[in-house]
């Protein structure tokens, strides 16, 4: 690694610069450059067929797709809190409606009960009537009946008597002791 | 200490390493000046040749040795930019091939590349001039990128042909040879003035460039203006010329640095200019792209204030 070995090397170096220019050592030449040129120019044209024109068109569907589905899903906020409201609002006529029901069937009922009431009272009356009635007429025919009986006895009492040849005194005092009797047995 | 000891895992691979970084060393340049170890010497790396220019793999026509500025051959940075080519589009392909609207797998790899540039020229340059720049921006960058980044591959300059004593490589990254950068330099260039030609109108545009008619008009202080257009079209043209060594000298001295590097010490310090060419690599594919995307903005805007200024 002396510095010797390479002073040939440095001087060929110079030289070739003279000879060739500066552009040269650098590299340069035309028909890379244009093959780079088109190489680019290809490159360019492949990439937008190929990444840049469906990639861009994919970013711009998606964003547009974004968009919709985001306005939709307001639509849908919206729609959903009409159709809460109204359904509140159903609710509420349904329970109004419900509770004006409720209170009519009530309303009715005490009606009914009140009709049915008095109903039954009025037939309980009728029945205590007729059973008192049929009690009056069933003592009348027991009193009757006792009467016929009194009388017959009477008459028998009397026939005994006679048949004692009673006088006149005890005679009425029996009958009316008969009668008496009869009177009590009756009241 | 005791955490070492408990992973024979990661104590294993600490001795690898450490072998590796001794064996590298003892047949390095600096190396073997202490150590000369004969086993070892088929490792050595032998010292790096540095050329600027590229070397022909295929002569088409013309001798390279005479002509150089004209004679046609396939350069080994060709084909290492044909490659590049290929990845791309077959990236790309495979990618957009059944494009579906939830994406999947390397659908979503090319459309995060294609979305982030897309975001990154519409925030520079608008909606509308975006689009229409986008197409260009996109390319330099991704063709500088993976020029840089395939030549970052292992093995990428490992294939040599053998040329009596000469070597020279199959494949070399194609941002090293100054035709590449001088290409996508003319390129820009020739965009970014029809860009603004377009938008402005050519003869408006060319006027920028060529300011003559306030003095035409007799007024003496047009001899500014017209001053003013010859620096626009200097600074213009001198572009060209900054795009081009810009990225050909930051690549091409990453290559030599790497060739150094690796002839010195090829594994202690060979890993770290690994990591500092992948940030290079990125670096000047964003520089190159986002520049052109600059000038192609001031190019399209519109030159009220001189029009203004002309009216008077």
């Amino acid at each position: 690694m002396s510095i010797g070995v390479y002073q040939p090397m440095a001087q060929s170096l110079l030289l070739a610069e003279a000879e060739q220019g500066g552009v040269a050592k650098l590299g340069i030449n035309v028909p890379s450059l244009v093959a780079q040129v088109l190489n680019f120019t290809i490159l360019l044209i492949l990439l937008y067929l190929f990444a840049y024109k469906p990639i861009t068109r994919m970013l711009d569907k998606r964003s547009e797709k974004i968009r919709e589905s985001m306005e939709q899903a307001e639509k849908m906020k919206q729609q959903t809190i009409q159709a809460e409201e109204q359904i509140k609002a159903q609710l509420e006529t349904a329970r109004k409606e419900g509770q004006a029901l409720i209170a009519q069937a009530s309303q009715m009922g005490d009606k009914l009960k009140e009709e049915a009431r008095k109903e039954a009272r009025q037939e309980a009356e009728g029945l205590v009537a007729r059973a008192r009635s049929d009690i009056q007429r069933e003592r009348d025919d027991a009193a009757d009946a006792l009467r016929r009986e009194f009388a017959d006895l009477a008459i028998r009492a009397a026939e005994k008597v006679i048949s004692q040849s009673l006088d006149k005194e005890s005679h009425r005092r029996l009958i009316d002791e008969v009668l008496t009797q009869a009177k009590t047995a009756k009241g | 200490m005791r955490k070492l000891g408990c992973s024979p895992l990661l104590l294993g691979l600490g001795i690898v390493i450490v072998l590796l970084l001794g064996i590298s060393f003892i047949n390095g340049a600096i190396g073997s000046k202490f150590v000369e170890v004969e086993a070892f010497k088929f490792l050595r790396v032998s010292q790096p040749h540095v050329s600027l220019a590229t070397e022909p793999i295929i002569p088409l026509f013309g001798d390279h040795d005479a002509n150089p500025l004209f004679s046609a051959s396939i350069t080994n940075t060709i084909l290492a930019a044909w490659i590049t080519i290929v990845v791309l589009v077959a990236l790309f392909v495979l990618g957009t091939r059944k494009m579906k609207l939830v994406p999947k797998g390397l659908q979503n790899f090319a459309e995060f590349i294609v979305e982030a540039l897309l975001n990154l020229v519409e925030g520079v340059a608008g909606k509308k001039n975006g689009r229409r720049f986008f197409p260009v921006i996109a390319t330099i960058f991704l063709f500088v990128l993976f020029n840089a980044y395939l030549a970052l591959f292992p093995g990428f300059g490992a294939i040599t042909l053998r040329e009596g004593v000469e070597t020279k490589e199959l494949l070399r990254a194609a941002n090293t040879d100054i035709n590449l950068p001088l290409a996508l330099a003319l390129v820009s260039f020739a965009f970014v003035e029809y860009w603004g030609a377009t938008s402005v109108g050519f003869l408006r545009y060319l006027g920028k460039f060529f300011a003559f008619r306030n003095l035409l008009r007799g007024k003496p202080m047009g001899l500014i203006d017209v001053f003013v257009g010859l620096l626009e079209l200097i600074s213009e043209l001198v572009r060209i010329v900054s795009f081009t060594f810009r990225l050909f000298g930051n690549m091409t001295a990453g290559e030599i640095l790497f060739l150094i590097v690796f002839f010195l010490w090829a594994w202690g310090t060979a890993l770290g200019v690994y990591g500092l060419e992948m940030l290079v690599g990125i670096v000047q594919a964003l520089i190159f792209s986002l520049l052109t995307l600059v000038f192609a903005v001031v190019a399209v805007a519109s030159h009220g204030h001189g029009e203004e200024g002309k009216e008077h």
